[in-house]
This record gives C-alpha cells, structure tokens and sequence, in this order.
C-alpha cells in the first residue's frame, strides 16, 4: 500500500516536472483561463445589474452559485477529465495496450501520470469569489450549515469526477467518447444558473440521469435555504449521498469497459 | 519439460460497425445499426519452451498483433485455450506483467519531456525491483546498446533509434521470463535495425530469455529466431525452423543447364523444363527429396553439358509467391 | 475553384460521417437553446416588456443567436491554424497550388453547412415550436439578415483564423482558444444583447467587430435598426471584414515566410 502510494507521488511529480517544461505557456494558458472565467461572471453582473433578480437569485447567491460550481469542477475534473478525455486516443494509438501490460492499476496510473495541475487557474478565480460571496449572501451559518457546506462540497467534486469518468470509459466501448462530453459540457454550463428556471424536463434530467445538478445548483440553493425542485425536503440528503453513490457506479462502469475492451464482455 | 507459452485453439473476433460509402451512404450510416465480424485470429495453437527465440511473422492484418495481445492478457481470446506462465494471461494480467516485458514498437512508453533515467526510475517503481538489481540491469543493458550518452536527454530529443534502444531496455529491467515485442525494427535504419538484433540475440542467449517477435522484416528473424511461426489472414501456415519454410511452402529450387551444342528436347523425369532456348534450358525442382546428383545422372554424360546452375529461392521470395499463389487461388474461387 | 468546391464536400461529408457526434450535436444545441431561453423568461418574471425590449423579443434574440452562431467553431479553426503552423504541416500546403487560409474557409464552410442543417436547423424548429418565435420584422429586414448572416461567418472565420496564426508566435494554441471564446462571449452579444448593457459599454461594445457575429444579425431581425442604419452599419462589417482579411493577409504571409526561409 504505501509503496503504491509512493509509486503514484512519484508518477505526479514527473508529470508537474513535464509541465514545468513549459512553465511559460502553462501560466499564461492560466490566465486566459481566468480571463475567460471572469467574463462569464462580468456578463452574469451585467445582467444583474439590469434585472437584479435571476429566477429568485440576487448577485451574491449567483456569484456564490458560480464559484461553488467552479471549483467542485476544478477539483472533481483534475481527477478525471484532461486524462480520460484523450482515452479514445489512447485506444487508437495502443498505449491503454501498454499500460495494460504494467503490473499497477490502470486507473490509477491514467489518473495519477496526468493529474491536472492545469485547474490551478480556476481555483485562483473560485476561491476568493466564493469567499466573497459566502460573506454577501445571507447564509445563515451554524455548526450544521458548515458540516453540509464542506460535504456537499466533497461530494460535488466526486460527481464531477465520476461523470467524467464514466464518460471517459465509454470511448473502450464505443472508440470515440467525444460526442458524450460535448453534451456533458452542454448540461455543465447550465449548471451556473439556479435549476429552477429551466423547463421540468431539464430538471428532471439534470437530477437524473445527467446528474450534474448536485455539483453547485442543489448544494447551494440547500446552503442559501431555498426550494429546490422535485427533491423538496431532500435535497440537502441528495446532495450529501450523489458523490459517494456516483462514485461506486463509476468504479462499477470503469470495471464493466474495461472488461468489454479486453472482449471478456461478450 | 513444460512449454512457457501453450496456445490451443485460440481465436479472437471483432464486431464492427458498417459504414456504407457516399453522400446517401454517410446518411444511412446515421441511422443504421449493421455489424460485420471479423476474424483476426482463427483456430491458432503452438508450444513455446523456454528460452527459445520465435519470430511471428506474417502481412499487415494477419493477426500478429492480436496474438501478442492475447498472451499478454491484453485482449481475451474468444475461443480456445492460452498459457503463459502456467497462468491464464487476461485472469492473472498483473502477476503475468511481473514476469514478462513488452515492447511496443509504435507507441513509446517513456515519457516524451523528462530525461530518459526518469522512465527508468518509474519502471523500477512500478515493477518494484530492487535497487541493486536494477542498477546491475541498467548499467550492463546501457553498456550493451551504448545509451550512456544520453540517459540524462529529454526522450523527444532522442533519435527514433536511441528511443527503441531505450524501450527495450526498460522493457527488461525486471528480469522478465519472455519478453514480446511488436514490430521492434520497423521504421529503424539499418544500423539501429542491427544493434537491436544484435542485443536480442545475446539476451536471448546468455540470459535465456525466451523472446518472442513480431515483425514483417525476415532479417529480423534470420537473426534473431531459430523458429518461425507464419500466419496468413487469422491462419497459421507455418510453424517450424526458417529452413524448413521452402519445403513447407512448396516453392521449386530452378535448374539451369548449359550446354556447349544443342542436344534437342530434354525431357527429364527428375525436374520439370519450364523454358528451352536451345543451348540454356531451365528447369523447376518440384520435389524436394531429389538431389543434383541425381537430375544430373539422368542427363547422362552424352550431352555435351557444359554448365549448371541451382537456384535456391531466398525465404523473399518463397513468402512473395506463396501469397502471389493464394491471391490467383482467391480470385478463382468465387 | 472546383478545388475548393470539392474542400467544401469534404468537410460536410468528413462531420456526417462520425453518426453518434451528430446526434449528440443536436442534443447538446438544443439544450443550450433551451437554457438560454430559460435565463431570460427567469430574468423577465412576468413582466413583458423591459426597455420596450418584450420578452417574445428576447425569445427571437436567443433563437437568432443559436441560428447565427451555432455552426461555426471557432475553436476548431484556431486548432486547424494552430497546428498546422507549429508542426510545420502547413509547409505541405505552401507546395500545393492552393491558397491555404481558402482551403480553410471551404472545410469550414463545409463542416458549418452540415452542422446548419443537421443540428441547428432541427434545435431552432424544435425551441420555435414549444416558445413561439417573432417572424423579421419586414421583408427588407428578413433579406438583410440572411445577408448579416454570412458577413457573421466571414468574421467569425476571420477572427478566429487570426487567433490561429498568432499561435505561431505565441506557442499556446490552448490560451488563444480560451482568450476568443471569452471576448465572443462577451463581446458577440451571443449571451446578453448591448442595449442591456450600462453605457457607455454598449456604444462601445456595438462599433467592435465582434459584434456583427450575433448582436447585428439579430437586431436586424427583431426590426431595432431602420432601414437606412441596416445598410450602414452593413457597410461597416464589411469594412471590419476587409480591415481584418488585411490583418489575417499580412500575419499569414509573415508567418509562411518565415516557415519558407526558416525550414519549419
């Protein structure tokens, strides 16, 4: 166990030493990043400032929204998504073959030699806009409320990760997996925005089977004290218990590709 | 003694997707759901022992890749049997990986930005070897194929030669048992192509490693591998010693007769005339079992001979008209 | 030219043929149609007009902006560009007797064409249906759009095919992407139109180029030009237009130039 572990540092550290071989794009590549992330915030405070209301939502419970969302993203996709991504590549390319041949787990090894360090920009901008807006928005704070605040916190970046990995593992089954995150990129951005404003189906859709309400709009509208939709008084249950349940489902379809890559699946 | 490797019956098909050609074609390919299947390896059994050398040889889509995949517990076989080890290869994958090395002649598995120890360090991590062990293995295998020099360069500023070099040593820095590799030479120039047989043949020698290759390059074989196994769309077709492929593929040594004046038709019992243009005439040495000696004997001593010539095909050419063969064969039977 | 024709079918064809990207393509634009929708009958709350701006208005406004800009990618013109100038492939194309930036702008007309009719098309069908959407508001006004409408591809190709050059000199095809998609989101009017904007932002933000990608064509529709300012401000994008076709024209030989001289 703690030489696997040991195994895994040493597989991070080779691939921020690889990074760093390009220190100069990788910062800037931050920037721009930040840049792009704050003009989706400028343009959610230019609307505001127009109709200072968004489905029920004053500026600071949007901009706590948004931040929230951000960085469960950040911190659930550095686990998953710049490596499984390119798994179809490395389908098509033979080096999932490669790996395959290694004695060392073969998520592990994907997720350990490409751990995103790259999300550093988006955490840079999330942190100091949660914390301004968690002191803005009327939060009625209590052990309790912190408890939850951290939990659901946790378990939306699990959601992250494991939607993401699960899309990922497709591309073993299906060869191109890309199609999938373009509509998992489609359903992410609406989770900037309070879920109640969108058409019942949506919703339904988004609590469901593309569960990516819980990585910001159900968490925070339990946090701010609103209703959510269709979940009502279990909300702040279903927001604690998505992580850990998406998390066995992904482990359980990460098994099943796996195997219907080697031909064992029929 | 036990086999290292035993192969009965394997098989191994794929389904795929069917795409009809065409701007109607791309349509229809949208909402049509039709797979074909493919057979990449068909009904395929051999024995390998330890410490031999084989080469697995045979055309682009023949199947090779797909074996080795099978025995490196890759991919599973859809029917038959496979051993590698005494172990099921695709069950017991990871304590198979401790035991064998693999070399993938496309795909690197250094990583591309950081100097080439740092993929070393990390396969002595993973594969868990120990220190002194890995640092015998390293200097004696660098020694050999001469990576000093640039053990401390980032792997892209490598030559396509130094990075095969280095595949194949990291490949055996654990001392595997058998160590597969997959089109080790292919895109090498010629003097890289013959470090890397040269080094193959040793460890296979001194350290009883049991190697087996696949390549389409038969001077790859003719150097490296004592054993030849031959397969032809999923088929095999030849499993035996490289000198033994002629007889087993069927390919005639010629004749050529020279004589100093023309002694008409000669019509021997021995050897078939394929052309006669009076003084030179050629013949094909259809059967094996008959020598020069006696083809001669039968011409006689009368004739006026002057001078004779034996071809032996080279294994080129015994492989080229074995396929040149099959694809008249497959374009006669409907 | 057939040449180019020929680039153009490629293109179509090469999208149609991955089947399951075109499914989901739909999928994911008719989502984002309906999400955008849903943020501004939020923002409205009942209430039907804002700035005598009416929310069936800004319904029109959100369907135009998926129609105006839901075929084209900037993000694959930039990696086309990106690529082909940092691994030297483009050196190819420089043998070839064909323009490069052309060859571009037929695949690109080609894979926009497939992604117009296959996804965008069916979404806006669909959204208009279930929402209601406001007809131009005359004649004039529905020929000028279509009009707009192709002055918004060539812009759109334009600034992204700049972005892309650029990465021969800047090394980071990743930050170019990222840096166009945050002024096209901003500054395109694809999310929020100017007239919402606090002055004097709106002024400004309508005299640049991006604005003639989303915000143009959709004002035309919705009738908020008259006639004479719908044929002037159409003059100015195609001044736009030539001034950056100027700049593509002068990066891209600097550039091609220095891959001739320099050998990649």
């Amino acid at each position: 166990m703690r030489r696997t572990l040991g195994t895994l540092l040493l597989l991070v550290s080779m691939y921020i030493k690889s990074q760093m071989e390009y220190r100069g794009a990788f910062w800037l590549d931050r920037l721009a990043q930040i840049v792009s992330y704050g003009a989706v915030l400028l343009g959610m405070w230019i609307l505001l400032q127009k109709f200072q209301l968004l489905g029920g939502w004053n500026w600071p419970e949007l901009a706590l929204l948004f931040s929230f969302q951000l960085l469960a993203y950040a911190l659930g996709a550095s686990v998953s998504f710049t490596q499984l991504r390119n798994l179809d590549d490395l389908v098509r390319l033979g080096t999932l073959d490669a790996l395959l041949t290694k004695p060392i787990n073969t998520w592990a090894y994907l997720i350990f030699s490409g751990l995103n360090i790259g999300y550093a920009g988006h955490i840079i901008l999330a942190i100091p806009v949660l914390v301004w807006a968690l002191l803005a928005a009327q939060v009625s704070w209590s052990i309790g409320t912190a408890l939850f605040f951290v939990g659901s916190l946790l378990s939306a970046m699990s959601v992250t990760g494991a939607v993401i990995t699960m899309i990922g593992a497709t591309a073993m089954i299906w060869v191109r997996s890309n199609h999938l995150f373009a509509i998992f990129f489609g359903f992410w951005e609406l989770t900037r925005y309070p879920l109640n404003i969108f058409p019942a189906g949506i919703q339904a859709v988004m609590l469901t089977i593309v569960p990516l309400a819980y990585i910001s709009a159900v968490p925070v509208a339990v946090l701010l004290d609103k209703p959510v939709p269709l979940l009502g008084d279990f909300a702040w249950l279903a927001a604690l218990l998505a992580g850990p349940l998406l998390t066995l489902i992904a482990i359980a379809h990460w098994r099943y590709a796996m195997s219907r890559y080697q031909g064992a699946g029929g | 003694m036990t086999a290292l490797i035993e192969a009965r019956g394997v098989s191994k098909r794929f389904r795929q997707h069917r795409r009809f050609p065409g701007l109607l074609g791309a349509f229809k390919t949208l909402v049509t759901t039709e797979y074909s299947e493919v057979t990449a390896v068909a009904d395929i059994g051999f024995d390998i022992a330890a410490g031999e050398a084989v080469g697995y040889l045979g055309p682009n889509g023949a199947g090779k890749s797909t074996m080795i995949k099978m025995m490196t517990g890759i991919l599973v076989p859809s029917d038959g049997t496979l051993s590698v080890l005494g172990r099921t290869p695709h069950l017991e994958r990871m304590a198979n990986a401790r035991q064998i090395g693999v070399v993938f002649g496309q795909r690197s598995q250094l990583w591309w930005d950081l100097p080439l120890i740092d993929s070393f360090t990390l396969h002595q991590r993973i594969y868990d070897i120990p220190l002194a062990r890995y640092q015998d293995n390293l200097a004696r295998f660098s020694e050999l194929l001469d990576l000093k020099p640039f053990l401390d360069r980032a792997v892209r500023q490598l030559s396509l030669g130094q990075r095969m070099r280095a595949e194949i040593v990291m490949s055996l820095l654990h001392d595997p048992k058998i160590l597969f590799l997959d089109e080790p030479t292919i895109g090498l120039d010629v003097v890289a192509k013959d470090a890397v047989r040269r080094f193959l043949a040793e460890i296979n020698r001194e350290r009883g490693v049991t190697i087996i290759l696949t390549t389409h390059d038969l001077q790859d074989i003719e150097t490296i591998c004592p054993r030849l196994i031959m397969v032809d769309q999923a088929k095999l077709i030849f499993d035996g010693e490289l000198g033994k492929l002629r007889s087993a593929l069927g390919s005639a040594r010629r004749l050529t007769l020279e004589f100093a004046t023309d002694p008409g038709p000669v019509i021997l019992s021995t050897a078939t005339l394929t052309s006669d243009d009076g003084l030179i005439k050629h013949y094909l040495l259809e059967r094996d079992d008959v020598s020069l000696v006696q083809v001669l004997s039968e011409v006689g001593n009368d004739r006026d001979l002057k001078d004779v010539a034996l071809h032996e095909p080279n294994i080129e050419e015994v492989i080229r008209s074995f396929y040149q063969r099959r694809n008249t064969a497959a374009a006669i039977t409907p | 030219m057939s040449a180019y024709t020929a680039f153009v079918r490629s293109g179509f064809l090469t999208s149609l043929a991955y089947r399951n990207e075109v499914w989901a393509n739909i999928f994911g634009k008719l989502v984002q149609v309906f999400a955008r929708v849903a943020i501004w009958l939020a923002v409205y709350a009942g209430v039907t007009a804002v700035d005598r701006i009416s929310i069936g208005d800004m319904i029109t406004y959100a369907l135009l902006g998926g129609v105006v800009m839901g075929a084209t990618r900037y993000d694959r013109i930039i990696r086309h560009v990106g690529t082909a100038l940092k691994t030297g492939d483009v050196a190819v194309w420089l043998l070839k007797p064909v323009h490069y930036p052309l060859y571009l702008l037929s695949i690109e007309a080609g894979a926009s064409a497939y992604t117009f009719l296959l996804a965008v098309v069916p979404t806006i069908v669909i959204v208009a249906l279930v929402y209601g959407m406001h007809p131009p508001a005359s004649l004039f006004h529905g020929v000028m759009f279509v009009a707009y409408c192709g002055l918004s591809f060539i812009i759109h190709f334009l600034c992204a095919a700049i972005f892309g050059v650029l990465a021969f000199w800047l090394m980071t095809i990743f930050s170019l992407e990222w840096l166009l998609q945050s002024l096209i989101s901003l500054l395109s009017g694809l999310l929020i139109p100017f007239w919402f904007f606090p002055e004097p932002f709106g002024s400004i933000a309508s005299h640049q180029p991006l604005a003639w990608l989303v915000y143009y064509p959709s004002a035309v529709w919705l009738g908020r030009l008259d006639i004479m300012q719908t044929l002037l401000y159409f003059g100015f994008g195609i001044a736009w237009a030539g001034l950056l076709t100027l700049t593509l024209t002068l990066l891209w030989r600097r550039a091609a130039s220095r891959i001739t001289v320099q050998g990649g």
